[in-house]
């Protein structure tokens, strides 16, 4: 009943779309719906699924608490956003009604409908711009990597239906567990790389970068907070919760593709220069993250080790939910950004702390949160993840090695993200304008819902307990212990006691007691082009991973007395996108002549085609019988 | 009674903390054949700057003037979650992993804070310092593979007992100290990663973010600049070095053995020069290097 409910307002608010206070008033309300919905699934946690089309499950439930929360609050930065078009109005309720549809799926078909019909409202909302150069090159990019997705999980879950005999997730469910070694090993494999694909991982990571930029910041808010994020609940819900143990070696690569997708992810994204770009790899770095927490869980389930499957489990869902809330908030401050200067270059921006000072508030707070440091709640969550690979150095060995490995990797991404997002912070909001150009103000709704995603960071960074208490019942077999997990971390009380020691120092070394006085810069002028840009801040990260990045810099020396005196330099310099040149081009080409090759057997002729079908046909009744 | 020890603890190491830093000058500067300042300069001149009257470089920020702040917060907690003496009371937040996330937020914060103040050194010190942070991150991963293996949950607790006895585990444990220490060298901001007494702008690291700070700020950031040294010391010692049945008498090996470190660290940078910037990555490679070759050697040979 609830869902028809969400369903009938759904709709209401497509045929709504010419109105647009309306619209978004429905649009909130549907929101809030699914936040409630889901807020009820996790209290009322009843772990066994019915036999509906639609059913609520604990995992479901948190699933859609992360979907409606950050909808509710890019519902209302809408309120004010300049770029607010009527197609936006018109494809986002369906796009949130089948994200839920997805999530609360409980047979084959439903889910599958659910899962295009996600992909197909996001293509159009992601070329909401189509007129822009390159806006529908990415679209299709995005389109094409989601279809081939979609069909590899069909694949999958159709060996699933033919083992089990059955289309309905509750038998799935019950009885997944005790298929044999090979199909798991198989439907793991499919299964895994469709989610992984539409999660974004390395490699099939290349639409990603391309089609969140693109998208208005709404929509890139929604796509990285939320639909990404299904992949993953695919992952666990399919692959961990109804197959259980399978190959050993399956989580292992699960832990190396976490791994490896969270240090390129943040590798490429300290190359970016456009903000949205930056932050779609940085979606890229923090499913990497949560990966590893799935890669533990599933360590735990082959190993028997309950104490890894619970730790594992706990780290990949809550930072799931903090990956959505700080990455949906550092969206929106850049879609602000872009509303208030009209630019996205971050070597173009500087010192907008001074004229936005609520975003840029938020959007440090965002990159405290992205970057894993207390007081905010990517620390408790990466802590978590943390403490799961700790349990796998206790093993001796290779395993015992791996998680060492695997830990250095996390703390080098962790590392390197928070470089990353000093680069981006402070290039873009502190220090001086780099080019002067005319600033809008923007409307209390941006600054609002951007700080309100703050503060919901903040208060699960220093309480986490409560909220990890809802995770207890989310699978009966593990009987976890979420919050207990957490106890050597003692949040509250590090969090607590680094606010009020910050605010005791700054009191003690009385901070608005000062002077404002000219800089000193070592005596010598400082102006706006004097300031590190981001391609210096990160110039010596560009030469220690230069195996990865490819680097290559060409400067020209022009005018009348070059080379020794010139009186004009050009620089140009850049990295090698090495997937897209030594992958997908190669890939692309054997597709491209392939398909060259059967134009012999494709002359046009109705009759040529009618006999290739009659051929098929006898073909198929020959191999049935 | 372990309250009072750990209350104490915690005093002592702040209150030393600019001594101990003293004691490195001292020792230096006797070795290059100087009579250098006493080793108690550093109080004298945290008291100057700390009467003195504090100003800011125009259009910097909030960010700015937390920052200071922030680092004394950070390092002040790091000094409270150590086991001083060895043991900490029930339920204490004595975590390896929170004092790494510590680390990295000052080093997050003052690197805001030197793209905050608009001139090219802010800028150059902001990205070496996080740049250098990338490199010791992982590093101290591995630096302390043997003890993840001995604790369950990344709780700080003496390990050297247990491993020295054996004669077996003594190159893990050799292997994992020098790492450690390799690390914790560049983390101080010592030779042969970064030169504290440097006064040429171009090869500064952590100084080039401090430029722009005076009075109480720059009070402040001295202060926690020394208490780093001391706070991840003795860190280096609770967790590999050697351990005395009473509470008490751990408290003072400890202050014996900072005041070892750092006159070691004094003798040892008369003898160093820098490394070029571009060659750290090296450097901290060797010593992840050394740390995963102890894990391994402790966990005992290739089995799954």
């Amino acid at each position: 009943m609830v869902t028809g409910g969400l369903f009938t307002l759904g709709l209401v608010a497509v045929v709504g779309y010419r109105w647009p206070r309306w619209s978004l008033v429905l649009n909130l309300l549907l929101s809030l719906g699914i936040l409630a919905y889901g807020g009820y699934g996790l209290w009322h946690g009843a772990s066994t699924v019915g036999p509906g089309a639609l059913e609520l499950s604990p995992l479901r439930a948190w699933f859609l608490m992360v979907l409606g929360l950050v909808a509710s609050l890019s519902s209302w930065y809408r309120w004010g956003y300049h770029d607010d078009q009527a197609s936006l109005r018109f494809w986002l309720p369906p796009f949130l009604i089948s994200m839920m549809t997805v999530i609360l799926a409980n047979n084959l078909w439903v889910f599958m409908t659910g899962w295009e019909s996600m992909t197909i409202t996001s293509f159009f909302l992601v070329t909401t711009h189509h007129e822009r150069p390159d806006v529908l090159k990415s679209g299709y990019i995005y389109l094409v990597m989601s279809q081939v997705s979609a069909m590899v999980i069909l694949a999958g879950m159709l060996v699933m239906d033919t083992h089990l005999h059955s289309v309905d997730f509750s038998v799935w469910a019950q009885r997944g567990a005790a298929l044999p070694r090979s199909t798991k090993s198989l439907t793991f494999g499919l299964l895994g790389l469709g989610f992984g694909m539409k999660s974004g991982v390395i490699p099939f990571h290349v639409w990603l970068p391309r089609a969140h930029p693109a998208a208005p910041a709404p929509v890139s808010s929604l796509m990285s907070g939320a639909m990404i994020k299904l992949g993953i609940f695919g992952m666990l819900q399919f692959l961990l919760f109804d197959l259980g143990s399978t190959a050993r070696w399956w989580p292992l690569l699960v832990l190396a593709v976490g791994a490896v997708s969270s240090l390129l992810g943040v590798l490429y994204a300290l190359m970016e220069h456009d903000l949205k770009r930056l932050l779609a790899y940085h979606s890229i770095e923090n499913i990497g993250i949560i990966l590893l927490g799935v890669g533990v869980m599933g360590v735990g389930i082959d190993w028997h080790h309950p104490a890894w499957v619970a730790v594992g489990l706990v780290a990949s869902l809550f930072h799931t939910l903090n990956h959505a809330i700080f990455k949906s908030q550092l969206f929106l401050a850049a879609g602000a950004v872009e509303q208030h200067t009209g630019i996205l270059d971050v070597d173009h921006l500087g010192g907008l702390l001074r004229t936005i000072p609520g975003i840029a508030l938020g959007f440090i707070a965002g990159s405290l949160a992205i970057s894993g440091l207390p007081p905010f709640n990517g620390f408790v969550s990466e802590w978590l993840t943390f403490r799961g690979l700790l349990g796998l150095t206790h093993s001796a060995g290779l395993l015992g090695l791996y998680g060492v490995g695997l830990m250095m990797v996390l703390g080098l991404t962790g590392a390197l993200a928070g470089l990353c997002f000093v680069k981006a912070s402070g290039v873009v909001f502190l220090g001086e304008p780099r080019r002067a150009g005319p600033r809008q103000p923007l409307p209390a709704s941006l600054t609002g819902s951007v700080l309100g995603l703050a503060a919901i960071s903040l208060i699960l960074g220093v309480i986490p307990q409560p909220l990890l208490q809802l995770l207890n019942g989310i699978d009966p077999a593990y009987r976890l212990n979420a919050a207990g997990m957490l106890l050597p971390a003692r949040v509250p009380l590090i969090a607590g006691l680094l606010i009020i020691g910050i605010a005791l120092f700054a009191g003690l070394s009385r901070v608005w007691e000062v002077r404002t006085v000219p800089r000193w810069s070592c005596g010598r002028e400082a102006d706006a082009s004097m300031q590190f840009t981001s391609a210096s801040f990160t110039k010596a990260i560009r030469t220690t991973f230069a195996v990865i990045y490819r680097p290559h810099r060409q400067v020209q020396r022009l005018g009348s007395g070059a080379p020794d005196f010139p009186t004009r330099l050009l620089y140009r310099g850049g990295t090698v996108p090495v997937w897209e040149q030594y992958l997908y081009r190669p890939v692309y080409g054997l597709l491209w002549r392939a398909s060259r090759l059967s134009t012999h057997i494709q002359r046009g002729p109705v009759r040529l085609y009618l006999a290739y079908l009659l051929g098929t046909v006898g073909l198929m009744l020959a191999l049935l019988h | 009674m372990v309250w009072i020890v750990q209350a104490l603890g915690v005093a002592v190491l702040v209150a030393v903390a600019p001594f101990m830093w003293g004691i490195a000058q001292m020792v230096k500067a006797r070795r290059q054949g100087r009579r250098g300042p006493a080793p108690w300069q550093l109080y004298w001149v945290i008291r100057k700057h700390w009467h003195k009257e504090t100003t800011v470089p125009e259009r910097s920020s909030w960010v700015f003037r937390l920052a200071p702040s922030v680092s004394m917060a950070v390092l002040l907690m790091i000094v409270i979650t150590i086991p001083i003496a060895g043991r900490v009371p029930r339920d204490w937040p004595h975590n390896m992993l929170t004092l790494f996330f510590l680390l990295a937020l000052e080093r997050f914060w003052s690197g805001l804070a030197g793209l905050d103040t608009v001139g090219t050194f802010g800028g150059l010190g902001a990205s070496r310092v996080t740049t250098l942070g990338t490199g010791i991150e992982p590093a101290l991963f591995a630096a302390l593979g043997i003890v993840w293996q001995v604790s369950g949950n990344g709780a700080m607790a003496p390990l050297a007992a247990p491993l020295s006895t054996a004669p077996a585990s003594l190159l893990p444990w050799l292997l994992a100290s020098t790492s450690v220490a390799m690390v914790l060298l560049a983390e101080w901001g010592r030779l042969p990663v970064d030169n504290p007494d440097t006064h040429l702008e171009l090869t500064m690291m952590h100084e080039a973010t401090l430029l722009e700070y005076d009075g109480r700020f720059l009070a402040l950031s001295e202060w926690a600049m020394a208490l780093k040294f001391t706070a991840l010391a003795t860190f280096g010692w609770v967790v590999l070095g050697p351990h005395l049945p009473s509470l008490w008498a751990n408290l003072g090996l400890r202050v014996i053995e900072i005041a070892a470190t750092a006159g070691a660290l004094g003798w040892m940078e008369s003898r160093l020069t820098k490394l070029r910037y571009f060659q750290l990555p090296a450097y901290l490679a060797v010593a992840a290097g050394l740390g995963m070759l102890g894990f391994y050697l402790a966990s005992g040979g290739l089995s799954v």
